[in-house]
């Protein structure tokens, strides 16, 4: 058979299996598997098993379980809402504070949590009720949550971005650090819609008690006393405190990246276990049983997926399907923008990081020859993976938002999210017009980058 | 939902309506997702006292990785059978929206069988490379050389535990009484 005719049968037993259901895991695996059989020496079948652990056993990829533990940690306190509270006090002057709170808060969380599903339901659960109450319209609270959540695969400690460094092989620090003013442009532009809808919606309410309506709750001002503003302080330093001090200890040099998930994850524990008081086995128990859940469905895809990869080069289909796409000569954006829809129409079906590890030997190639830089790429990626979580109909986020705020029909939560996904394809446009909004923060801290 | 990502939804794990031998398969699960659980915890504890010995006490590092990644390919192996008893290996449930109720859940059983095939071939890989490690005493390629049976072993006890647990969901038709 030509590689072509193996690379198409590929692809084929690949969707077939993948949509009959079996877990993403054992899916991969079991094509990778079956084509050893076919295509392959035989010899290979018997080491598939230390294949497997050669390909885990590094230690970039083991960092994912502890930041997932570290994530659990702060998921499972009270933090998300106490930090939401307290910005939420500390805007409440600002015309739309409210939103702005929230989107902060969910750009914080993420950061310390690195999920996005686990920033939705953690910030969700108390800001949509709070916004709702207030007078938001449940599309823009639902939407303003939603969105917000997405950063969490964006913002250090992004396992997108941890996966990413090891299939385009980059270094973990500069992608961290290349994530974080995209971070903050997509925070700005949502807590920006946030405003202008929060005074749209405003106007609407002021239009009707002109004309002799209900006065809705939207049109009153909270105060809080500045007494109440500094209690509300001391919650929060500790998990700013956290999120600077692992900052540092990576950005310093103190520790590398897999010491930074080992050390967040104990400084987070203790810090629960100090502000909350959760130190106890009945608060560590939920912590460790859905980092274990979770972490062990990733990594087994994880381990997986490089198997696939490992097979698919084997048998020349992702480098034959590289140099195809290089042959075709598409200029330079025409191939970013197909990639692009390719990693979104991919994203309807595939978590994150099976799209990253099962595409890069494909992708990469082409676009390292047409001289894009791999860092900008793959934060570029990431953005462009967080309109899958919110994009209808299949976005995650849609659907941890339908789980915790059930009252909300989900149209109004697609509705709520859509100017949205709009507001993160312009920010994907700003990043390549202004590529430099990426490489400043790495370059500055490592030096220029090196010919990638 | 045509697709899934989040963390598992937990199902109820009881001994309810189950028989000696079921009991204590959930059992052994449940033993392999603490231990798994420990050495996540150990883990990070061990890359914590990495930077802090070597930034505060100038202690180089030998060991350290070596242990966190035989602890945490250890912990995913071990608990992969825990989080399968929880149907917790997320797939594309596309085709749910698409078949008939019916068709749906033999599609469900299907998928199972499958799972349970590609899985004891990945079991029985890993005994025998457990096996050929201990013959041969293995040791890992690092200055640090820890014996290899380590990992190998945890891929094999796990991936039997996650066979267990797949046949007994097979045998049990567990996909056929699911809800759609």
């Amino acid at each position: 058979m030509t590689t072509l005719q193996i690379g198409l049968l590929f692809g084929f037993s690949t969707c077939v299996v993948l949509f009959s259901g079996m877990p993403i895991a054992f899916a991969l695996g079991a094509v990778a598997t079956v084509f050893m059989f076919f295509f392959m020496p035989h010899a290979s079948l018997d080491t598939i098993a230390q294949n497997v652990y050669e390909e885990m056993a590094s230690i970039t990829l083991l960092t994912i379980p502890l930041f997932i533990l570290k994530g659990a940690a702060i998921g499972k306190s009270k933090a998300g809402r106490d930090l939401y509270s307290a910005l939420n006090i500390w805007l409440s002057k600002v015309p739309g504070g409210l939103g702005i709170a929230v989107t902060l808060a969910c750009g914080l969380f993420a950061a310390m949590a690195g999920s996005s599903a686990a920033t939705c339901s953690a910030i969700g659960s108390s800001a949509i009720p709070e916004m709702r109450e207030r007078g938001y319209s449940s599309g823009l609270s639902a939407g303003l949550v939603a969105a917000g959540g997405t950063l969490g695969i964006l913002l250090p400690p992004s396992v997108t971005l941890i996966l990413y460094a090891v299939a385009a092989e980059q270094s973990l620090g500069r992608l961290f650090l290349a994530g974080i003013v995209p971070g903050l442009v997509l925070v700005v532009l949502f807590a920006g819609y946030g405003i202008f809808k929060f005074n749209l919606e405003r106007k609407q309410a002021q239009t009707q008690v002109q004309e002799g309506g209900a006065s809705s709750r939207i049109l009153q001002v909270e105060h809080y006393t500045l007494k109440e503003k500094f209690m509300a302080i001391p919650r929060v330093l500790p998990f700013l405190v956290l999120l600077l001090g692992v900052m540092c200890a990576l950005y310093g040099g103190f520790a590398t990246p897999s010491e930074t998930a080992g050390l967040g994850a104990v400084m987070a524990l203790i810090l629960i276990a100090m502000v909350y008081g959760a130190w106890k086995l009945s608060d560590l128990k939920p912590i460790f049983t859905s980092t274990l859940s979770e972490a062990t469905m990733l990594m087994l895809i994880i381990g997986m997926s490089l198997l696939y990869s490992y097979v698919m080069s084997y048998l020349h289909i992702s480098q034959s399907a590289a140099e195809w796409v290089v042959s075709l000569h598409l200029s330079k954006w025409v191939l970013f923008f197909a990639v692009s829809v390719l990693v979104v129409i991919l994203g309807f079906f595939l978590p994150p990081v099976s799209i990253i590890l099962m595409t890069a030997p494909i992708i990469l190639p082409p676009l390292r020859a047409e001289g894009f830089d791999l860092i900008w790429f793959g934060v570029v990626m990431s953005v462009i993976m967080e309109m899958g979580l919110i994009h209808p109909p299949v976005g995650l986020n849609i659907f941890v938002i339908n789980k915790i705020a059930p009252d909300i029909s989900l149209s109004e939560v697609v509705w709520g999210t859509l100017p949205f996904v709009f507001l993160i394809m312009f920010a994907v446009l700003v990043l390549c017009v202004f590529p430099d909004l990426v490489t400043f923060m790495p370059d500055y801290f490592f030096g220029p980058a090196q010919v990638r | 939902m045509s697709h899934e990502f989040s963390s598992p939804s937990s199902k109820d794990l009881s001994h309810e309506g189950r028989g000696p031998l079921q009991k204590a398969l959930l059992s052994l699960n449940r033993i392999a997702a603490l231990i798994g659980s420990v050495a996540i915890g150990i883990a990070a504890c061990v890359l914590t006292w990495e930077a802090t010995a070597r930034y505060l006490f100038k202690i180089p590092s030998d060991w350290q990785d070596e242990v966190t990644i035989f602890l945490l390919v250890g912990a995913t192996f071990l608990s992969a059978g825990w989080v399968q008893a929880q149907r917790g290996h997320v797939g594309i449930q596309a085709l749910a929206a698409v078949l008939s109720p019916r068709a749906d859940r033999w599609r469900r059983y299907l998928s199972d069988v499958l799972s349970l095939l590609f899985c004891t071939f990945f079991a029985w890989k890993s005994w025998t490379l457990l096996l050929e490690a201990i013959e041969d005493n293995q040791i890992s390629g690092s200055a640090f050389g820890a014996p290899l049976w380590i990992p190998y072993g945890s891929m094999a006890i796990g991936g039997s535990l996650l066979v267990l647990v797949l046949l007994e969901q097979v045998i049990r038709q567990d996909a056929l009484h699911l809800k759609s």
